[in-house]
């Protein structure tokens, strides 16, 4: 009897002490987990239900996984709170995954995660207009960038042709036949044959007789002899129209050939080649573009790589902008030098 | 006195056509000398030959008393080296139908621009000088004027005085009124004749039979690239215009 007594009492107080001990370890759980599942179970159960598509159902569940409580994180809040803003996201609530992720940044505030997806979520809200400006705000200096290099182009094209051109057309005038001859042949050479085809021979043909050239000296060289080309006869033609009168005039008080040239002849062509050497300037500024076919990196090349990288239509766009900003200029500067130089002779 | 300027035998061709047909003709300093003639007689080639505008193709010319302009070149007669002739042509003022002043540039400057360009002189003094013969020909107010805004006896005038600011000793008019208005013809003649009566040695082609009266101490008249009559007005509209040829181009004119 004694050792019946005893036998039970043993099992009570081992079923005591087991119940307490449950007790005891689940109380530690369930205290800040009125659902009575814990974090790792949360975790699971709502992956689960996502994987069957009900996104909302998941989120719920995320949501209950508890912030951390004064024993620590149960190493799932993060977690938890991230995976319900994406899904958020995927089903574009933006504000509502901005919430979720404000939640789990005031517990945390230098979760890189979080502020980086906060980042992409504000971008996704952002209107159609405000993300184009935002990417046109980062691709405008690169352009601006590219377009130093076609100002460079232009620029030096624009001073060394004009001498090119003028030297051409005074050969050309001249009677001295040889040379004559020979700027017949320049003019008829670089105006008969493709820009381009020009600066691929002086880029990638001329190594093939021991002159290799870097991009920037190519190119220019292509440019100034191609304009130099169409302006020397623009020259000349502005020369010839000048009244003969005006050379004689000018020889007879004793002026040489070059001094009745330099003082007489060729300040009255001004008024007659200026438009169309402005119209040859907008058109150089135009076929600055095809050197970026010969490994010059200037504002056609810098568009069309920017373009190539981000598929975004507005960098091209862009760049149509910046060369009719440089068109524009030239053009009132030219009109601007027209009213100028014509202005001693009345109409 | 010595000859300021002779031409001895001057010929000039265009092609078979004799523009200039052995022509000799001397001058004095001081002598005014008016050509006459119809168009196409070779008068402009003769005038425009002494300021080496035409090259000729036989003959000399003796300026000063110097066989000036020509050398000879493989056994050729050709223009002599440029320097040398611009030198000359700066001796010589010429004053042509057309005008032909600048018009990129204001009256005083075209006046100027032989002096500072060819004399080297300084823009201060060629000033001083171009305003002193702006006076002269009675042009000086419009000196900043565009010669775009002139009249043509006033362009006429301007054209005067670009070339004498050179300070020329010969001055040649090629036709200096044939281009003006009838009612231009007289401001642009009083101010030759100014020049006349201050002893300037001084060329003049024209069809103004009146001028030529007035002004010349001898009258050429060219036909066909020679002298058909040479003498004084007195001789010439005395008893040398009863030449047929050159009556019926006085009847022409008039």
């Amino acid at each position: 009897m004694k050792t019946r007594i005893e036998a039970i009492t043993r099992s009570v107080v081992i079923t005591t002490l087991l119940v307490l001990s449950l007790f005891a370890l689940s109380a530690q759980a369930a205290t800040p987990d009125p659902t009575g599942l814990n974090a790792d179970a949360l975790m699971r159960k709502a992956s689960n239900i996502m994987v069957t598509g009900d996104l909302a159902g998941a989120i719920i569940i995320y949501l209950q996984i508890p912030a951390p409580g004064p024993e620590g994180d149960q190493g799932q809040f993060a977690s938890s709170r991230m995976q319900a803003a994406r899904l958020e996201f995927a089903m574009k609530n933006y504000s509502a995954a901005l919430t979720v992720v404000d939640e789990l940044l005031a517990v945390y505030p230098h979760n890189i995660e979080a502020l980086q997806f906060q980042d992409s979520v504000k971008e996704a809200m952002m209107p159609q207009w405000k993300r184009l400006m935002q990417d046109t705000i980062k691709f405008v200096p690169h352009l601006l960038k590219g377009s130093l290099m076609t100002l460079l182009l232009v620029f030096f094209t624009i001073i060394i042709s004009p001498i090119g051109g003028l030297l051409i057309a005074l050969g050309r005038i001249g009677k001295f036949k040889p040379v004559s001859r020979l700027c017949w042949f320049i003019i008829w050479l670089f105006r008969g044959t493709p820009l381009l085809l020009q600066l691929f021979f002086i880029y990638y043909g001329l190594p093939a007789i021991g002159i290799t050239l870097s991009p920037i000296p190519a190119a220019l060289i292509g440019l100034s002899l191609n304009y130099s080309a169409y302006l020397a006869e623009i020259i000349r033609s502005g020369i010839l129209s000048i009244d003969y009168g005006q050379r004689e005039a000018a020889e007879a008080i004793g002026m040489s050939d070059w001094q009745a040239m330099r003082r007489i002849i060729i300040p009255q062509t001004y008024r007659v080649i200026l438009p169309p050497v402005g119209n040859e300037f907008i058109a150089l500024i135009k076929d600055t573009a095809l050197v970026s076919t010969i490994a010059m990196v200037e504002l056609m090349r810098t568009a069309d790589q920017l373009f190539n990288a981000s598929f975004n239509i507005t960098v091209l766009g862009l760049a149509a902008v910046i060369y009719l900003l440089f068109t524009t200029v030239f053009t009132f500067a030219f009109e601007m030098l027209e009213a100028r130089v014509g202005a001693y002779e009345k109409r | 006195m010595q000859k300021l300027l002779e031409l001895k035998d001057i010929v000039k061709s265009f092609g078979t056509h004799r523009a200039v047909d052995n022509i000799s003709l001397s001058m004095h300093p001081g002598e005014k000398t008016v050509i006459i003639g119809p168009s196409g007689s070779g008068k402009s080639t003769l005038l425009r030959a002494i300021n080496f505008l035409e090259t000729i193709d036989s003959g000399s010319i003796f300026f000063e008393g110097h066989d000036v302009g020509y050398r000879q070149f493989k056994g050729k007669q050709v223009l002599d080296k440029p320097k040398i002739i611009c030198k000359l042509r700066t001796q010589i003022g010429m004053v042509f139908q057309h005008f032909n002043l600048f018009p990129h540039m204001t009256v005083v400057e075209n006046a100027m621009e032989g002096q500072v360009t060819v004399l080297k002189t300084t823009k201060a003094t060629a000033h001083d000088v171009a305003m002193s013969m702006l006076e002269k020909v009675g042009m000086s107010e419009f000196a900043d004027r565009y010669p775009s805004s002139l009249s043509g006896g006033q362009k006429q005038r301007v054209g005067i005085a670009r070339a004498l600011s050179m300070k020329p000793k010969l001055m040649l008019f090629d036709e200096p009124t044939s281009a003006l208005d009838p009612e231009l013809v007289g401001e642009v003649f009083a101010t030759i004749k100014q020049l006349a009566d201050e002893g300037m040695t001084m060329i003049i082609v024209t069809h103004n039979m009146g001028f030529a009266r007035e002004v010349a101490d001898q009258v050429v008249f060219m036909e066909d690239g020679s002298f058909l009559a040479k003498g004084t007005p007195n001789d010439f509209f005395g008893t040398q215009c009863q030449d047929p040829r050159i009556q019926s181009f006085i009847d022409r004119i008039f």
